[in-house]
């Protein structure tokens, strides 16, 4: 058969090579290091960019056409979702609270990270990791645009989502999030990597994808689930951008290795503290559970990141410093968590709620050397204290540490009776944080950390307070002030769940209530 | 003379941070930002009803004797052995440092300043018992 002569087309592999590399040029009008100046300043030695692997070898062509299907069946998803009413499907309202806390302070990161990878697109001198990154960058605008979607939904009908980003840059519980992503994207583009690809994505993102995702299918929220599938393969992307990076600098030159070890121990605590929220959402927000935070953390953690760092043995590099302190943790942070989130819920724009009988069973199962013995005696009393003389919230704000910006609500390895505290002063002013690994953190770069914009200090500075307020003198109730500030609506954002709108609401439009237990399931 | 960057930088103690140019101090809590007061932390040891130690902007010629009568009852006086309190055997730290308060001077004269963290001990109230017999509240 005579089939027309077709112009040879270019292979996998060198279409790849003309669509990457084939891309890169060096400067001639200035010279390379003035128009790249952030790819060496950090110390970092890059002998041969050429050795950086791109194991998924994706074009930009391929890469659009592929994200443009995933968005049509996501977009599909979430339209049947709205007309089918489905939020009334789901286990009970105080799930939504999990959702509040993804929108406040997970999607505002996607945002961040895409600042942060465009910054290292534009700064990197080698083309393929170049490349990498800016898909990376649009993958992370993708993300919190679909989530910003997949959640609005909600937000018709429940509190506590409509300001998310205004939330996200005041709100004293979100310096957490916020505060991390800003360190990474002040760092230079070899730190950010590390912080963001490695540490946050590679060793710790299990524990904050599969929580939220498994715990959207467990508690019947279709619409999440779908967003989660969809950035599921974006995110094992990342996963192998974050492992490369690290090989890559390591390989490249010996002096690399005592700096990346430093970034690794940093990055990993800072990521472990930010998951704090996490482990709580994890324990006490999903009213149909998953695995609790300790079983997450030894499985996603101990063993999958046992294996990454002998693995990396190799290069001369060890396990983070924090890690024997994070293994610790497992068996209190949660419960630590949602302690002091109960007792400052009338400041936050989520709810809480004393856990049921049978979820304080599951807590005592689940932790058995630390719930019942350390735990549960406080959520009785104030259970008790709720009955008999009203809701019980502590009006005063806490202390927080300089650099993860946590209250410090974390006690002192080997004794959770008491918490931990540790300080330095520097240039004349005392510095407190919650753990040897934050002053460290500080210490090595104390002229970064002197800046950290903690809430608690920002509101005694009057930064906090609406315009008409002369924050010399706030008036009676500098609380509710504060809340104006922040756009909060007392008594719709914040406050128990009991006494909710959101319950109340549901109740009526479902004929459900978290009471109705497996019913709600049938 | 005004004091250049440079000259400002040359003075601070070295640390690991690495920039692309100058890089001034920014402390963002430094004492004349506080209209006048100190910042105070206030934390009971081994009672974690109270998850965490609390802050509270404190002028510094406040007696110590007032900061026990009149501000901590309106920071723990809601935990149930707080009126137990026997305010003459409570230990009372500076940091990790023990001292002797005496209830007439102020917080001044007791070489307190900005961001001092105050600890305090109640020795016959443990908060949470390390033993917990059954009936008993841990917190």
């Amino acid at each position: 058969m005579d089939a027309p002569v077709k112009k040879k087309k270019l292979g996998l592999k060198d279409r790849y090579a003309a669509m990457t590399r084939g891309l890169h040029w060096d400067t001639t009008y200035q010279p390379m290091e003035k128009v790249f100046p952030y790819d060496t300043y950090e110390g970092i030695k890059i002998h041969d960019w050429d050795k950086w692997e791109d194991p998924f070898r994706l074009t930009m062509d391929a890469y659009w056409k592929y994200q443009g299907e995933k968005d049509r069946k996501l977009y599909a998803v979430i339209d049947s979702f709205a007309q089918n009413q489905g939020q009334l499907g789901i286990s009970d309202a105080r799930y939504v609270n999990a959702l509040k806390l993804f929108i406040q302070g997970v999607t505002p990161l996607e945002y961040y990270a895409h600042r942060g990878f465009q910054h290292v697109g534009r700064q990197f001198t080698g083309a393929g990791a170049r490349v990498a990154a800016q898909m990376q960058a649009i993958d992370e605008l993708r993300h919190f645009q679909t989530e910003t979607h997949a959640i609005s939904h909600y937000n018709k009908y429940f509190n506590g989502m409509h300001s998310a980003n205004h939330w996200f840059d005041n709100m004293w519980y979100l310096s957490v999030p916020k505060s991390f992503f800003e360190d990474a994207f002040t760092g230079g583009p070899f730190e950010f990597l590390t912080a963001v690809s490695f540490s946050f994505e590679y060793v710790l993102t299990n524990l904050l994808f599969v929580p939220f995702m498994s715990g959207a299918a467990h508690n019947g929220d279709l619409s999440t689930v779908t967003f989660g599938f969809s950035a599921q393969s974006d995110e094992s992307r990342h996963m192998t951008l974050g492992i490369e990076c690290i090989k890559f600098m390591l390989e490249q030159d010996p002096d690399n290795v005592p700096i990346v070890q430093r970034w690794i121990d940093k990055w990993f605590w800072r990521g472990y503290r930010l998951l704090t929220l996490v482990a709580m959402m994890q324990d006490y927000m999903l009213p149909k559970r998953v695995m609790s935070w300790k079983e997450a953390w030894t499985m996603y953690a101990e063993e999958n990141g046992g294996a990454l760092f002998k693995d990396l043995a190799r290069y001369g590099i060890r396990e983070p410093k924090g890690w024997k302190d994070a293994c610790e943790g497992k068996d209190h942070i949660s419960h630590q968590a949602w302690a002091t989130f109960y007792q400052h819920t009338h400041a936050a724009a989520f709810h809480t709620w004393i856990p049921k009988e049978d979820e304080m069973a599951w807590l005592s199962e689940k932790y058995p050397e630390t719930f019942d013995r350390y735990y549960k005696a406080r959520f009785e009393h104030w259970g008790q204290v709720e009955k008999k003389d009203g809701r019980w919230f502590n009006q005063v704000l806490p202390m927080l540490c300089q650099v993860c910006t946590v209250p410090m609500l974390f006690t002192e390895p080997g004794d959770a009776t008491q918490i931990a505290y540790r300080e330095t002063s520097y240039h004349g002013m005392k510095y407190h944080f919650c753990s040897d690994h934050c002053q460290e953190i500080f210490e090595h770069e104390p002229r970064k950390y002197v800046q950290t914009w903690l809430p608690v200090h920002q509101i005694y500075q009057g930064n906090c307070y609406p315009g008409d307020i002369n924050p010399e003198s706030p008036g009676d109730s500098p609380v509710r002030e504060v809340l104006r500030y922040y756009k909060v609506k007392g008594g719709e954002d914040n406050g128990d769940f009991n006494t909710s709108h959101d319950r109340r609401h549901f109740s009526k439009w479902s004929g459900r209530t978290e009471d109705d237990g497996e019913k709600n399931h049938a | 003379m005004r004091e250049t960057v440079a000259d400002f930088e040359a003075k601070l103690p070295p640390d690991g941070l690495k920039t692309l140019g100058p890089y001034p101090l920014r402390q963002a809590d430094t004492v004349d930002r506080f209209f006048g007061n100190w910042l105070t932390y206030l934390g009971w040891d081994n009672h974690l009803m109270f998850s965490a130690p609390l802050c509270v902007p404190l002028p510094p010629d406040l007696p110590f004797g007032a900061l026990v009568r009149d501000v901590l009852p309106e920071l723990f006086g809601e935990h149930p052995e707080f009126e137990q309190i026997d305010w003459q055997r409570a230990q009372w730290f500076n940091s990790n440092q023990r001292f002797y308060p005496d209830f007439g001077k102020s917080l001044e004269d007791h070489g307190f300043g900005h961001k001092t963290l105050i600890r305090f001990r109640t020795p016959a109230l443990e908060g949470i018992r390390r033993e917990i017999k059954s009936g008993q509240q841990a917190f």
